[in-house]
């Protein structure tokens, strides 16, 4: 059972990783928690799903569906992300540290509403444009096509991003922004555009984590976000906001640590949130800044 | 700032006006429906709303009553606060002759209170936990009793399932689940006193949280359990129980193993979720099922014809939303005509509703002292995907 | 301009005020404001509560509905065990400080936002907890709790009298607020929340003074929670989500924080315009309420950032 576990913990931990991908990046460069992230990634969801309604021929099956579905969520979901910044955030920016939150709230409030209201309000079944084949790994364990896809795209969504960020132009005036936005401001880098881009991306992360959620528990509903968002979250900061490879190591601890208390503690599984927020207290009193150190602008 | 500030005060002293001029305008008898409109419960409490409207609308188009009908909305969106604040809402107007709801037993104790102190009759067509009624027997109760539930208390659904299973199925070793609420929480502590109690084992219970999607990890721990369960028993909601049902299939946990619910996982939608996972399933409902009644297979077709919209499917509690609608209607007749203003009255209807002795959806509900329905009949049903239907297991 | 509302005379008359609304209510036959007030009036004390945390010293909590729920669970079990309300209130309140400072002395030297994520974590730790502790708690199916009528004398309807009690705790809080904020105590704070580094280097002995900050909001959540379990009668682990600690912070930071007057003027907008929503708005538009609650959440904070009724301090930083 421990490698069916194993497979269990990883396919879990990579969507939290990609959802907490998106709350660092945007953590890193304006030190702001992105409360709308998780409708965010609820609304990436439902764009893929619209897409697979509208053109189910097209786009309701095979290797076009699937990529279909990532384009249409994931641009959808940046762009939610932008609009946002720019109408909800940025007016509040310098003004104080906690408005652009109490925004982030609202915005929030009023998606997650949205949809509820003018969508549906009720689970929707989410369409599978990979065919199901269950891979036997011996002593029992079995790992679904379908798992393999959610980790390859994870997997490969990550190293894009990776190499965006550490070989391109745009990358590296992200990463200056996050050290330090002034001087990158004197150094030439448009602030303003650098943070859209950087929301664009965040969100396009949401988004494809929407799909992948999807696709792996076959459903969707308008409250689908808070949850995995929450956890990601946290899972980000376990691994030290602001941190890009923390986020990805944060989601596969928090996943890994789901299933160790669901699976192995008897009766864990009511305790199991209990658990995960625990033990990041504990990290966090023992390394205050996450297991692999934060990575934001110092404020003096 | 100041003409902000002015601007403020003055906004909500309108609030405050038009809150105190909102009183009864209508002359219609009204019946309030106290459910989570909007919210993490909106689904189920819309679809309640949907069954007493539906239940108004056709009572009125027949002209059954010399006045008029309306079906009141009340959001409490599933927070105990929230229902209190509606109670508080509905118990000042005087229209208003009997309230339909809360869905959540956590609404419906603390409101079932408020609704005393009024007193308004309460009916609720989706609170489990005993606690709803049998606080009223507590010498700290104020006020008459004025809760009754077209519902079963769980004692009685957990039971019927360990029958079934020990007995028609003939398992001895079950696994157990439930989602830590009142209502999944009770089916599962009843199913197991009853279970072991005719000589089975539990061997394993766990509590997931409403609104968790991944299981695997559970569910692979009891596909593993040396104790080897032969099935696994869920008290919970259709969501949960369709995730459940899907991840089973995914980790190959199939027949002989078995899954059985409660009604709360009864209703098409499970299929929505849980897809050709489902078949196999065994479902336990309240009643004969409806689709073996015939008043039963007529309430569908309306339904159906009345509300099409994607998100408006018929889920597992509306038609006790209409059941209790249909209730209230019987003993508005035994109350015969509304006073000069228009108004019913409310402790009548009270002494009325306890009377109540009607054959409906549900079979034949009575109520006892404590206003707990006497109908405790429980099918097991047995899901089949393919065409979206339950069979009944005699 | 805000020096008006801050002025005695119109402390006295929001008082009177505060004071008519039982009356007001019953002339106008609409005794649901009341009850609108009394959960008014719990906000408040909430945001009061929090506003040490957060408005003054700057500390970013997402959990303190954790102790509101510790103060009513306490209360809960103690009025069980038959000890009369009086004594389950203050008991109840000594628990929650001292709980609050068990977390403050783990937690208090984390980061900013770190200590967002980690006061997240033991709200939701917290009820989880009372959740899963059947055998104290009841669980999910939540604890009756005896009923006290202490101003049975004044007026029948026990929401007026715990209308009245929530009003008298508000105005102690309120006092007793401004006692600190006046103080030597309160003043560190501030310069706390500015800038820790010149703070410390100032004297100011940083660590004890957060640590108080934070311990003496749990005096408050610790009361609130306390009235709240005694007037519903009812506890359960559902009216503790972390959405409720989300309001709380949005109370403290729409107001103004470090803002007495905001906080108060934001615990009456965002705790009272939903239910006031639910009893003014028709039938089509009842579903719409916490869509318009977000939009103006979102609305009022581009509007007024710094709050709505700022503390005159931080106007001036502010507008500067």
């Amino acid at each position: 059972m421990v490698l069916q576990q194993l497979v269990n913990a990883l396919t879990l931990g990579a969507i939290y990783s990609l959802i907490a991908l998106g709350y660092t990046l945007v953590y890193g460069i304006l030190a702001m928690i992105n409360f709308a992230h998780s409708e965010v990634l609820m609304l990436g969801a439902f764009a893929a799903l619209g897409l697979a309604t509208i053109l189910p021929a097209a786009f309701g099956t095979g290797a076009l569906g699937l990529g279909g579905m990532f384009v249409v969520s994931m641009l959808g979901a940046g762009l939610v992300n932008v609009i946002v910044e720019r109408f909800a955030y940025r007016p509040l920016r310098h003004i104080s540290r906690l408005a652009p939150l109490i925004s982030a709230i609202g915005v929030s409030i009023v998606l997650q509403n949205a949809v509820f209201l003018w969508l549906s309000t009720q689970s929707l079944s989410f369409p599978q444009p990979v065919e199901i084949k269950q891979i036997p790994l011996g002593g029992g364990a079995s790992v679904s096509s379908l798992q393999l896809v959610i980790l390859g795209a994870a997997l490969a969504l990550m190293a894009l991003l990776h190499f965006w960020v550490e070989k391109t132009k745009m990358g590296k005036a992200m990463r200056a922004c996050a050290d330090d936005i002034t001087t990158a401001g004197l150094m030439g880098i448009n602030a303003d555009v650098v943070i859209a881009v950087t929301f664009f991306v965040g969100g396009a992360l949401g988004g494809a984590a929407g799909v992948l959620y999807g696709m792996n528990y076959g459903s969707i509903k308008y409250n689908l976000g808070f949850l995995p968002g929450a956890k990601a979250f946290t899972a980000a900061v376990l691994g030290g906001i602001g941190n890009i490879r923390g986020a990805v190591l944060g989601g596969f601890i928090l996943g890994g640590l789901e299933v160790l208390a669901s699976g192995y503690i008897p009766n864990g599984a009511q305790w199991r949130d209990v658990i995960a927020f625990t033990v990041l207290i504990l990290v966090l009193l023992v390394r205050p800044s996450g297991l692999l150190g934060e990575k934001l602008a110092e404020k003096v | 700032m100041i003409a902000f500030r002015r601007s403020a005060a003055a906004t909500l002293a309108l609030a405050a006006v038009l809150a105190a001029a909102c009183g009864p305008k209508e002359k219609a008898v009204k019946i309030a429906v106290a459910v989570p409109l909007t919210g993490d419960m909106g689904t189920e409490g819309q679809g309640l709303w949907r069954g007493v409207e539906l239940a108004v609308e056709e009572v009125n188009a027949a002209h059954r009553f010399a006045y008029r009908i309306k079906a009141v909305p009340f959001d409490d969106r599933a927070d105990p606060k929230e229902a209190v604040n509606v109670a508080n809402l509905i118990v000042s107007d005087p229209r208003i002759v009997a309230v339909i709801g809360p869905y959540n037993s956590g609404c419906a104790i603390p409101a079932g209170k408020v609704y005393a102190r009024a007193p308004v009759a309460m009916i609720s067509p989706a609170a489990t936990n005993p606690e709803v009624t049998a606080q009223q027997l507590s010498p700290d109760w104020i006020g008459p009793k004025v809760i009754f539930r077209v519902v079963p208390t769980d004692d009685v659904q957990g039971e019927a399932a360990a029958k079934f299973a020990f007995t028609n199925l003939r398992k001895r070793r079950m696994a157990l689940l439930h989602d830590k609420t009142p209502y999944g929480q009770g089916l599962a502590e009843q199913f197991r006193k009853t279970f072991e109690s005719l000589g089975g084992k539990v061997v394993s219970a766990d509590g997931i949280s409403v609104g968790d999607k991944d299981f695997k990890a559970l569910l692979t721990k009891i596909k593993g359990d040396d104790s080897r369960p032969e099935g696994i028993y869920f008290g919970g909601l259709y969501t949960e129980a369709g995730l459940l049902l899907k991840q089973m299939k995914e980790l190959d946990m199939k027949a002989p193993f078995i899954f059985i619910s409660g009604d709360g996982s009864k209703t098409p939608a499970l299929f929505d979720v849980a897809g050709d996972a489902a078949e196999g399933a065994y479902l336990s409902i309240v009643g004969i099922p409806v689709e073996e009644l015939p008043s039963a297979r007529e309430f569908i077709a309306n339904y159906k014809k009345r509300w099409t919209g994607s998100s408006e499917e018929l889920k597992p509690f509306d038609h006790f939303g209409y059941e209790a609608a249909q209730i209230v209607f019987a003993a508005l007749e035994r109350l015969g005509a509304p006073d000069a203003d228009g108004m019913m009255d409310r402790e009548k209807m009270i002494d009325e509703l306890r009377k109540t002795h009607y054959t409906g959806l549900l079979g034949l509900t009575t109520f006892d002292e404590k206003g707990d329905t006497l109908n405790k009949i429980i099918t097991i049903t047995k899901a089949h995907p393919k065409d979206r239907s339950f069979e009944g297991m005699h | 301009m805000s020096g008006l509302l801050r002025s005695r005379g119109t402390a006295w008359i929001l008082i009177a005020a505060a004071l008519a609304l039982p009356f007001a209510a019953h002339a106008a036959e609409f005794p649901y404001l009341v009850r609108v007030g009394g959960i008014v009036g719990l906000f408040m004390l909430l945001g009061l509560g929090l506003n040490f945390t957060l408005g003054y010293v700057g500390l970013f909590d997402l959990g303190f509905i954790a102790f509101y729920a510790i103060g009513a669970y306490t209360t809960s079990i103690a009025m069980k065990a038959h000890v009369p309300a009086p004594a389950a209130i203050l008991l109840a309140i000594a628990v929650t400080v001292f709980a609050r400072l068990l977390l403050g002395i783990s937690i208090l030297r984390l980061r900013g936002d770190y200590l967002a994520v980690v006061t997240m974590g033991f709200g939701e730790i917290a009820r989880l907890t009372i959740n899963n502790m059947d055998w104290l708690t009841n669980g999910p199916k939540g604890m009756q709790v005896r009923p006290w009528r202490p101003l049975a004398f004044l007026a029948k309807d026990p929401n007026v009298q715990f209308y009245l009690l929530i009003v008298a705790a508000v105005l102690a809080g309120v006092a007793a607020t401004r006692r600190l904020e006046d103080s030597r105590v309160g003043r560190a704070w501030v310069a706390i929340r500015e800038d820790e580094v010149a703070a410390r280097l100032s004297g100011i002995p940083v660590r004890e003074y957060k640590l108080l900050a934070f311990t003496l909001s749990a005096v408050f959540a610790g009361l609130a929670g306390s009235l709240f379990a005694l007037w519903e009668q009812f506890v359960t682990p559902e009216s503790f989500v972390f959405w409720e600690s989300v309001l709380v912070v949005s109370i403290v930071v729409l107001g103004g924080m470090g803002s007495i007057s905001g906080v108060l003027l934001g615990a009456l907008i965002l705790a009272g315009v939903p239910p006031l929503m639910q009893a003014t708005l028709s039938a089509e538009w009842i579903n719409y309420r916490y869509l318009f609650f977000g939009l103006i959440l979102v609305l009022v904070t581009l509007f007024r950032p710094q709050g709505l009724l700022p503390s005159s301090r931080r106007e001036a930083e502010l507008t500067s």
